[in-house]
């Protein structure tokens, strides 16, 4: 059989996603055998060539440029995955999408006008179809491994989509939010992480971004009864899904 | 075969590296010859800005260690250890031994996953003349050897902090949650084994072929009585430059360049600015007698010369540090005992305070400003390539000094191979915009 060939893409981005396939140190030497990694960058000197069976996409579009290269890559690709908060929603970056960015600009740089960046962080899928989306900062590698045996036996991936609080359950870890009146994330958010936040005491923070249909105004109801402000709830869905979080949110209140 | 004159002396050509590989992030390179003379050089960086430190302004104070851990996927820990450091200093926490014992092992395992990616799956290619840790079979041997360092390095991060890649676990005033001493000896066998194995690895790389590309110029590391280097220290050079954390902020000039999205950085003095290194070389050049005896022997029996001054050199270095990381973090498990409370109690404030830490790549800078609630009024983040840059871009200079009538091919792959040795991590260099393509 012929091996799938499959693209690493990298937009705007801290490039721990793609590390995570370098960080499957197990399965790597097995998926190479299994795959053709035709293009990644970061491990490899090939040149872009040709079409993909998969590819990989890590990163946002935040730049002109990135806008016609995604286009490129879709066109040269069978199917497109995205890979972690930053492509499935926009990554930290996207908080400039709620400010602006000329002032941004001039608290990192001392000549911003050499600086040309879009003044927003958006997701691959509001610019291409995505044919499966990764959520996570950093994406689980158990599931990137999941996600690429599917494609190849042809079924689809097993990840979860209900949230946080299952996975609590799961491995008996107290309710941080209702034992401790702490303000956790959990009941709005994608399980997939293995609750490794709360496994070491601290509230979620959101990492894995909203799950499907998440209450967001009732939770955030119940962080207002803890005495939190309105502002400070703001704050805790402003991460690195802030647009995916306020996507849902607006959509829940409609 | 062509040796005539006449043909160096005619020499001018435009070499360009469209993309960077085997890099963290997005750069090229571009050389300009004329008349057999370096017309132009310049690093170039693309990747695209994102404004940490805009958007960390009005942030809570614990927001940081999660925000700037962003900076970097391969390096996450060490934007924690410069970040919790400098806060703890603006409200006046003093940890105790067995948090600072943590902290360290903390970056033991981001030095051992950090070296051995770049020692084996990025850098070691180049000196096989291969495109990838696995595009030759006899070099397969190679890369599983690294895989298993690597692997170890993360499997302490895994226990610590939860996962490798932005870990959760570092907190203000200590750790959410401490390891029990169970959980941390299981790794020794294991650790045992590496360290062993780390130390036959140093006479590998010395084995390795190196271009001679030497010359006078400024190693700059922190410095620490006791220790090698990680989260503790006064900033030192070769040059004679010893001062603490908060002025070293003041000697360091950034400058934008119009090419780059990379702010690059050099020491003032005067009225000029110089290029500086920081990094695995840097380190050990400065460092190398607070070593374990075990490792010093190593060095002279493998008759590594010191101070190391061909940067190329740095996969030496890098496997003289994963030894000495193996070292450390087992030293650290013998001697821990998990702390009463996780954390130490404090008092937000206002005030301002700076920090350094060893990323694998180099000195971190940040600053910090808070405000009485304790949001960040205004911060500076100086990651270690964007201080490498100018380096960088002086150390191919001075190889086309000697280089500049070979190949275009030749000349590429050696530039890029020289750049590749300092382990750029551009994604962390931008805090970052495409200017050219």
């Amino acid at each position: 059989m012929k091996r799938p060939r499959i693209g690493v893409f990298k937009f705007t981005s801290c490039d721990g996603c793609q590390l995570t396939i370098l960080n499957m140190e197990d399965e790597i030497l097995d998926i190479l055998e299994l795959f053709d990694i035709a293009y990644f960058r970061e491990a490899t000197d090939k040149p872009l060539r040709g079409q993909f069976d998969i590819s990989i996409v890590e990163g946002s579009i935040s730049t002109d440029w990135q806008k016609e290269d995604i286009v490129d890559i879709r066109e040269r690709s069978r199917h497109l995955i995205t890979i972690g908060a930053c492509a499935t929603s926009g990554g930290l970056q996207a908080l400039r999408n709620w400010a602006s960015l000329s002032s941004y600009k001039k608290h990192v740089y001392p000549s911003p006008d050499m600086i040309t960046a879009l003044s927003t962080s958006t997701p691959i899928s509001d610019h291409v179809y995505v044919d499966y989306e990764l959520w996570g900062c950093p994406i689980n590698k158990d599931a990137l491994s999941e996600t690429l045996i599917s494609f190849l036996i042809g079924k689809r991936p097993g990840i979860p989509r209900y949230s946080l609080c299952m996975e609590c359950k799961r491995h008996g870890i107290p309710c941080i939010l209702v034992s401790n009146g702490e303000p956790c994330l959990g009941p709005i958010t994608k399980a997939g992480c293995g609750a490794l936040c709360t496994s070491f005491e601290r509230p979620c923070y959101g990492c894995f971004g909203p799950k499907d249909d998440a209450n967001i105004e009732s939770l955030m109801r119940y962080f207002h009864n803890l005495g939190l402000t309105q502002k400070d709830c703001i704050s805790l869905l402003d991460k690195m899904n802030s647009y995916a979080y306020r996507k849902v949110r607006i959509e829940g209140s409609k | 075969m062509h040796t005539g004159r006449c043909e160096l002396k005619a020499v001018s050509k435009i070499i360009k590296v469209d993309y960077l590989s085997r890099v963290e992030g997005e750069g090229g390179l571009v050389i300009e010859i004329k008349n057999g003379r370096t017309a132009k050089l310049r690093v170039n960086i693309f990747e695209a800005p994102r404004f940490f430190e805009s958007f960390l302004r009005g942030r809570p104070y614990s927001d940081v260690m999660d925000f700037t851990a962003r900076i970097c996927g391969i390096c996450p820990v060490a934007y924690q250890m410069s970040s919790v450091h400098a806060i703890e200093k603006i409200f006046c926490i003093e940890v105790e031994k067995p948090i600072r014992e943590l902290r360290r092992l903390l970056y033991c395992g981001e030095w051992i996953e950090s070296h051995a990616l770049h020692i084996y799956l990025l850098n070691g290619p180049d000196f096989f003349g291969i495109e990838s840790a696995w595009a030759a079979k006899e070099y397969l041997p190679i890369a599983k050897k690294g895989l298993t360092f690597k692997k170890l390095g993360n499997k302490i991060l895994t226990i610590l902090g939860g996962r490798s890649v932005h870990p959760v676990s570092v907190r203000i005033g200590g750790f959410y949650k401490t390891p029990g001493k169970k959980a941390l000896a299981a790794l020794l066998p294991e650790l045992e084994k590496a360290y062993e194995e780390s130390l036959k690895e140093i006479k590998w790389a010395v084995g390795l072929n190196f271009n001679d590309n030497s010359w006078d110029t400024e190693y700059v590391s922190l410095t620490h009585q006791d220790e090698y280097p990680m989260n503790h220290g006064s900033v030192a050079s070769n040059k004679g430059l010893i001062m603490p954390m908060e002025k070293f902020i003041e000697s360091v000039q950034e400058y934008q360049v119009e090419y780059s999205t990379a702010l690059h950085s050099g020491i003032k003095r005067d009225s000029s600015v110089s290029p500086y290194i920081v990094g695995p070389v840097s380190r050990l050049n400065l460092n190398h007698d607070r070593l374990p005896s075990e490792i010093k022997n190593v060095i002279r029996e493998s008759n590594i010369s010191l101070p190391v001054t061909n940067t190329q050199m740095g996969i030496i270095a890098r496997t003289v540090e994963l030894a000495y990381a193996f070292y450390e973090a087992i030293r650290i498990i013998n001697g821990y005992d998990e702390p009463d409370k996780p954390f130490v109690d404090f008092e937000i404030g206002a005030g301002e305070a700076v920090w350094i830490t060893e990323a694998p790549r180099g000195i971190l800078i940040h600053r910090y400003e808070l405000d009485d609630a304790g949001h960040v009024k205004s911060c500076t983040i100086i990651p270690p390539t964007s201080q490498n840059f100018g380096h960088m871009e002086a150390d191919i200079y001075h190889f086309l000094q000697n280089n500049a009538d070979k190949s275009e091919d030749f000349i590429k792959k050696e530039s890029e191979k020289i750049i590749r040795s300092y382990d750029p991590c551009i994604s962390c260099s931008v805090h970052v915009m495409k200017i050219e393509k």
